[in-house]
């Protein structure tokens, strides 16, 4: 497998991880989260420094997952204050306040970043080898929490929180659960991610990036597993495949974004489903 | 004179803010929208001025073009993407915007070129006045005066005039308001129409201000009018306007000191989550969020 | 009688003997006499460093083009093969593993900014790949390793020259600074702070701003309660243009010194008549009565519809050099041309004639001034003590 190969399927491994670990937040919960890249890069910084310090990868690994899910939880805290756009609107400055701090730490390596973090000891093989396992169970947990009681709460707490209340689910904790779990998973990919690139540096987890993250998530298809799955290794792809939308990636990414929820709300999810419906009435 | 510099600075981003954040505050009021893609609406009014200006040779004519222009870009975002989205819940039609925005950047990049655009005879922007020790500048002056103009042209036409009345009935009333016969889908085109041209009026003051548009100058401005619209209290006017002179003197202010530790766009929303945590309704109270 | 007719004729012999040998020299003249020598190239055609990037593809194009026009090198045409990595390091390296695995590519030429080197770099050396850095200025991108070189003075050493600049030759003592927060902006203000005692510069006030900003408010007004005999500012054209306006319109009139990044015609464009009397700290000299810089200009300037600035310059000349180091190396096996390459003495950049480089790859050239007048860039000195700034050896 040459080197090019293994960083591409690497990356998408990443890739899959936030989508559907956002997609439990967002999907699975209702709560919108447009600042994932946040918990993603709390994960990498905090892998960064447990490796520079001591190079002991379960202890970055765990580090990272901590980091996110700290820092996810207390953003739940807030998705318990207020309402959907405004919790929209307060996970997008949890992000600019991550970046707008990380810069000016220089601890945490500023403007610089943090670079020269110790190599595992797996090679970029060994490396890809463990962003896919932990992408295949990252995939096996979202799609059992789907299937489970947690995942009934977690929509039933989404598509209307009144009634949810009615049922004698206690919303609060469960919005918490959604983020504690999803935000640990961003964590992890962001240890995962310092691994790979050895080299961090605080613009990788702008808000951009949680965009482009949320974009996966919507195209998708907005509570479906694999539907996501499917967005984030296709759109990871779609830049390398073709040119144009390499140079317009902006504009690309938008552009579906806006084309999707007006025109397809479900996402790719969706529209499947309804083409095997439409099939089976023939 | 020091801290009066500091002063006129803040007082001049203020009123450049207030009349950027009140096309939000209306939609928001309005349709319970975020309509985060007014920034685009703002880039394309400071663009649209630039390049007008530069074509016919007067910045008079620049800002009749941008306010030409604007409004039906803020008109069409309602019809186009809004109106068939206001059945879903509030976030899809903001994640929608947030979508529109990126790809109106991106598109401002492609089409404008990455450089940005700047004036190409302007002398208005480098002109100054001396006062008392105190430097102003010439577009500080026009900033602070037409903030003054818009907002009482407001309060007067919505106190005065027949539409503007009926305007405002419907945003807070809207119900009783179409039993008076006022058509709701024509004040929301109008409301749109406004809001639009008050971004594109401060699109070009901001060109004005820095002789330079690039594509990222949307951006750079829609995270402070969330956060000044929140803090305004969601839908009132006057709280946006008392709320972005607030946040202007708090800039010019606080940069200083606080530019040490923390990024200046991260204040702003700082402000904003500490004030939605405390007090979801901002200060004048005027719709819980 | 029947043998008769099929026996050819002398004539006919040399005429179909002409004929085949016509159509070999056909078939071989258009085959290609080797496969093309392939130069990797990174620039940021996307993101924040976008307008820089669109400058350092053109020009790197333009030089692809002469050497190709000249003959090639070594018989064999030059080929460009572009990536955009947006500046950021994960697309560095991915972009990077592409030219290597993909494209077979072994020499390379890194036109973006040091986030994008500094990470490409090390993944460059290990696959044993020659880069050269056209204007990525963090140090970390020479240390990745020997088959690293760099084009560019580095920060530090450029904030050192501007210590020598500001306080012999323009003889100013107390200084306000205004820094860029990113990696090139520090870099380049800590040389000049560290160095300015030396030149008795007193510091009076240290400000910071970030890139995106373009309205610096305070900044100015803190600088007017200083009243300093002069300004250092770090930063690019688009926020210098906007701060060096401003600093002028709130009636500040002393001596105005930007950094390299702030070498642009558009800065002359934003900042207007602010722009006048700025000294800009190792600026390209487009004054210099030389054929290609000439050239250049006039071909660049057709071809993007603004004049080059020293990004376009110095990643013209990096693919110019490249092809130098090749030539001289008689041939494209990395390893000789990284040898052919440490051995540069006095190689014509577009910017004049750069004496060499030391052990760490490091350029060695002397720092040209550049102030602006009447609108136009023009010759201010030059820092020509080597040792004042030299870049380190390791």
């Amino acid at each position: 497998m040459s080197a090019y190969t293994v960083s591409i399927v690497s990356i998408i491994g990443i890739n899959v991880i936030l989508a559907v670990s956002l997609n439990m937040i967002s999907g699975f919960c209702g709560q919108i989260s447009l600042g994932h890249g946040a918990f993603f890069g709390a994960g990498a910084y905090a892998a960064a420094l447990v490796m520079v310090k001591t190079a002991n990868v379960p202890l970055a690994l765990l580090a990272a997952l901590i980091a996110g899910s700290v820092l996810g939880i207390i953003v739940g805290f807030a998705s318990l204050r207020v309402r959907s756009d405004f919790l929209a609107v307060t996970t997008i400055g949890v992000n600019f306040l991550f970046v707008g701090f990380v810069r000016k730490q220089s601890w945490l390596g500023g403007e610089m970043g943090i670079s020269g973090i110790p190599p595992t000891g797996l090679g970029a093989s060994g490396n890809m080898i463990l962003i896919l396992a932990l992408a295949c169970l990252t995939v096996a947990l979202s799609l059992h929490v789907g299937r489970s009681w947690m995942g009934f709460a977690f929509r039933a707490v989404g598509e209307d929180e009144q009634a949810a209340t009615t049922l004698g689910i206690s919303t609060g904790a469960y919005k918490l659960a959604a983020f504690g779990i999803g935000t640990a998973l961003a964590g992890l990919a962001g240890g995962l991610y310092a691994f790979f690139t050895q080299f961090i540096t605080v613009d990788a987890f702008d808000f951009i990036f949680s965009v482009m993250l949320m974009a996966m998530v919507v195209i998708g298809g907005i509570g479906s597993t694999w539907g996501v799955v499917a967005a984030a290794i296709g759109l990871t792809l779609l830049p390398e495949a073709i040119r144009f939308v390499n140079d317009y990636r902006l504009l690309v990414f938008g552009g579906m974004l806006v084309l999707v929820i007006r025109l397809a709300p479900g996402g790719l999810a969706s529209l499947i489903r309804n083409v095997f419906v439409r099939v089976k009435q023939a | 004179m020091y801290y009066i510099d500091l002063a006129v600075t803040g007082v001049s981003f203020g009123c450049m803010y207030a009349m950027m954040s009140v096309g939000l505050t209306l939609v928001y009021g309005l349709l319970r929208i975020l309509h985060v893609a007014h920034a685009a609406v703002f880039a394309l009014g400071a663009y649209a001025t630039v390049l007008a200006a530069n074509a016919t040779g007067s910045i008079a004519l620049g800002f009749v073009a941008a306010l030409t222009v604007t409004p039906l870009f803020g008109m069409a975002i309602y019809r186009l993407l809004y109106e068939p989205l206001l059945s879903y819940r509030p976030d899809v039609p903001m994640i929608a915007s947030v979508g529109l925005l990126v790809l109106m950047q991106d598109a401002f990049r492609i089409v404008f070129g990455e450089q940005g655009v700047t004036f190409r005879r302007n002398a208005f922007s480098f002109t100054t006045f001396d006062v008392a020790g105190v430097t102003i500048s010439a577009v500080q002056i026009a900033i602070v005066v037409t903030a003054a103009i818009v907002f009482l042209g407001l309060h007067l036409f919505t106190t005065r005039t027949r539409i503007g009345v009926g305007w405002r009935a419907t945003v807070s009333k809207p119900r009783i308001a179409a039993s008076f016969g006022i058509d709701p889908i024509k004040v929301r085109y109008l409301n749109f129409a406004i809001g639009s041209a008050l971004a594109a009026v401060a699109g070009g003051l901001v060109a004005l201000l820095n002789n330079l548009v690039d594509p990222a100058i949307g951006f750079v401005v829609s995270y402070k009018a969330l956060a000044i619209i929140v803090l305004g209290g969601l839908g009132s006017v006057r709280g946006t306007l008392l709320a972005s002179l607030v946040l202007g003197l708090v800039e010019a202010y606080g940069t200083i000191f606080i530019g040490a530790w923390l990024d200046r766009d991260a204040i702003a929303f700082l402000a904003l989550i500490i004030l939605l945590m405390i007090r979801p309704q901002g200060f004048t109270g005027a719709r819980a969020a | 009688m029947l043998t008769d007719r099929i026996t050819p004729s002398a004539l006919g012999t040399k005429a179909l003997l002409g004929f085949a040998s016509l159509i070999l020299l056909g078939v071989v003249a258009a085959m290609p006499a080797r496969a093309d020598i392939k130069i990797g190239f990174q620039v940021p055609l996307t993101g924040p460093a976008a307008t820089d990037g669109k400058s350092a593809q053109i020009a790197g194009e333009m030089a692809i083009e002469d050497i190709n026009a000249a003959g090639g090198v070594l018989g064999q045409k030059l080929q460009l093969v572009t990536y955009d990595d947006q500046a950021k390091s994960d697309q560095a390296i991915f972009t990077a593993n592409k030219l290597i695995g993909e494209d077979g590519v072994k020499l390379v030429v890194n036109g973006s900014y040091s986030a994008s080197g500094r990470a490409a770099a090390p993944v460059f050396q290990k696959a044993g790949v020659v880069m050269i850095a056209a204007y990525g200025v963090h140090p970390d991108i020479t240390r990745a390793g020997d088959y690293m070189f760099r084009l560019v003075h580095l920060g530090p050493p450029q904030g050192a020259a501007t210590a020598l600049y500001i306080g012999k030759m323009l003889g100013l003592k107390k200084i306000s600074t205004i820094t860029m927060d990113n990696d090139y902006g520090q870099a380049t203000m800590d040389g000049f702070l560290e160095a300015a005692p030396k030149y008795g510069i007193e510091v009076l006030n240290k400000y910071s701003y970030s890139l995106k900003d373009r309205q610096f408010g305070s900044i100015v007004a803190s600088v007017k309660r200083d009243n300093p005999d002069g300004v250092y500012a770090t930063g690019y054209f688009f926020t210098g243009g906007p701060l060096v306006a401003q600093l002028r319109a709130a009636g500040i009139t002393v001596p105005i010194v930007g950094s390299q990044a702030f070498d642009s015609e558009k800065f002359i464009e934003i900042a207007g008549p602010a722009a006048e009397g700025t000294y800009i700290i190792d600026s390209f000299d487009r004054d210099r009565k030389d054929e290609a810089l000439q050239k250049f200009f006039t071909g660049f300037k057709e071809r993007a519809g603004y004049a080059p600035e020293g990004v376009a310059a110095i990643t013209y000349s990096a693919v110019k050099l490249m092809a130098d180091g090749i030539k001289r190396a008689n041939s494209a096996e990395p390893d000789k041309v990284r040898d052919a390459l440490a051995a540069t003495k006095d190689f014509p950049l577009l910017e004049g004639s750069m004496n060499g480089f030391n052990g760490l790859h490091e350029m060695i050239m002397p720092i040209h001034v550049n102030e602006i007048k009447d609108g136009k860039f023009k010759p201010a000195g030059e820092v020509g003590d080597l040792n004042a700034f030299a870049p380190p050896e390791k």
